[in-house]
């Protein structure tokens, strides 16, 4: 009885984080690595000079080097040369950054996989590159990128348990709290698994239904 | 028209093409044969400037252009005079035909929707797709692709379309509608420059054919003259041969 009725009490504490930080945290870092990615992968399909390059240099070390890390260097390491953020903002830095090295290269692929001829017709038909790349690249290539992204976005849900460890006040780090003042670790951890795995179920509804919007929509 | 002078085009060092000249006169209907790997594609795409030639000089209207040096601003005002039909007909395949006709009126010159509408339906008409304007590539035969990509290209009203064998990658029965069209677009006077395989074609719908051979135009005459009185006889074998297989 206690034990339901600890899950009871803390389900709602731990679920709150979740809406009010948890997703937010997701939704922002997200948004802001599309941006990112699409751009660092534009530069590098245009084939610009010195920006291609650092574009390959950011993802290289960013892939190479643990997400962990790069919260804890951010965080903990930047403000010995003064530059001292709040743990949302840093989070938000860090995870925004770190995914978009990482969907760069899928939206890259996705680019390169729709047919050379279209970008030629485009030119022919008198549009300049960005708008080629607006009106008939980049449609196309989010349709091939889409699941790859969306599995991304879902992964990314999870990862921001990793921001407790710069005090950011999401799911897990509240949930440690509980479990230091209650000491029921494994009931406790397990209902903030299955918190998440709701947030992960959902997600994967969704991709589901939109891919087959997309599908539907002019199929390819 | 179009008159070029010396276009000489190198990929690595293959020299594919070797010092061209070539004049096209309004409304004429110019055939370009000869064998595969010759150049042909390769001339259309310099004059185009889908490929940047080594040498050459443009004379377009009453602009000069040095075609290995042309900037973006120059080769912009020179798409925006010429349209470009593909052997692969390369549709975009997020968009409608009626959307694959408009989109250069729409995006590139700004044109006002309803009004771009207005034109796309219209020649989507023409080439006999009354009945398509909101189909997908992917839902149309090739030879409904390869018309909406003609409509597409007389959508800025050109002076002159290049075809690279507009006919090449369909199906038998698919083409004659699309020769079909295009001898309308020369009964109604549009300048074409045309790569074909199709002798017939050639025959009864240019004014003019051109044979090129390993970067070279090895002859150029008037139709009638070019199969009827053809001196170069690896050029008379050419046509034997390409017409043996038709049959
Ligand atoms: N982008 C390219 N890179 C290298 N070689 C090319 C390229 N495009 C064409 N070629 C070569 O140039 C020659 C002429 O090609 P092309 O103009 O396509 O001839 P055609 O259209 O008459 O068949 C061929 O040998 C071909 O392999
Ligand atoms: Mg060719």
């Amino acid at each position: 009885m206690k034990i339901l009725s600890l899950i009871a009490d803390s389900f709602f504490k731990i679920l709150i984080p979740g809406i009010k930080v948890t997703i937010p945290l997701t939704v922002i870092s997200f948004s802001l690595a599309m941006v990112i990615g699409t751009i660092t992968a534009l530069v590098q399909f245009a084939d610009i000079k010195y920006l291609k390059q650092l574009a390959r240099f950011y993802i290289w070390v960013i892939r190479g080097t643990p997400l962990l890390i790069q919260l804890f260097v951010v965080f903990y390491g930047l403000p010995s040369i003064g530059v001292v953020m709040n743990p949302f903002p840093a989070a938000i830095l860090v995870f925004s950054i770190n995914e978009g090295a990482y969907s760069a290269e899928t939206i890259r692929g996705a680019l390169e996989s729709v047919p050379k001829g279209q970008i030629e017709a485009g030119y022919c038909c008198g549009l300049n590159f960005l708008q080629i790349m607006w009106h008939i690249v980049l449609p196309q290539a989010f349709k091939v990128a889409f699941p790859s992204l969306a599995n991304a976005l879902i992964a990314m849900v999870k990862d921001t348990s990793l921001a407790a460890n710069i005090t950011v006040m999401e799911m897990f780090m509240v949930t440690q709290q509980i479990v230091a003042r209650t000491y029921q670790a494994l009931v406790l951890y397990l209902e903030l698994a299955f918190i998440y795995l709701m947030f992960s179920t959902v997600l994967t509804k969704l991709q589901t239904y939109c891919e087959k919007k997309l599908s539907a929509k002019g199929a390819r | 028209m179009i008159e070029v002078k010396g276009i000489r085009k190198k990929f690595g060092d293959l020299e594919v093409l070797k010092g061209l000249d070539l004049t096209v006169n309004k409304g004429d209907v110019i055939a370009i044969l000869g064998p595969s790997g010759s150049g042909k594609t390769t001339l259309l795409r310099c004059m185009n400037f889908l490929e940047r030639a080594d040498e050459g000089t443009m004379y377009f209207d009453s602009d000069v252009v040095d075609m290995h040096k042309a900037d973006k601003k120059t080769i912009h005002n020179i798409r925006n005079k010429t349209a470009f039909v593909f052997q692969s007909f390369n549709l975009f395949t997020n968009k409608t035909a009626l959307e694959n006709v408009t989109i250069g009126l729409t995006v590139a010159r700004k044109m006002d929707k309803h009004k771009a509408e207005e034109i796309g339906k219209k020649l989507l008409d023409k080439v006999g797709l009354s009945d398509k304007y909101n189909s997908y590539p992917s839902q149309l035969s090739g030879g409904q692709q390869q018309r909406v990509g003609i409509a597409r290209a007389l959508a800025a009203d050109p002076e002159i379309i290049y075809f690279d064998e507009p006919t090449s990658a369909l199906d038998p029965e698919l083409i004659g509608e699309v020769l079909k069209v295009i001898k309308e677009l020369a009964d109604d006077g549009m300048t074409m420059l045309v790569v074909t395989h199709e002798m017939n074609f050639a025959k009864n719908v240019s004014n003019r054919v051109i044979f090129m051979e390993e970067g070279k135009i090895i002859s150029s005459s008037g139709t009638k003259e070019f199969f009827e009185e053809q001196k170069n006889e690896r050029v008379r074998n050419f046509i034997k041969n390409i017409l043996k297989k038709g049959e």
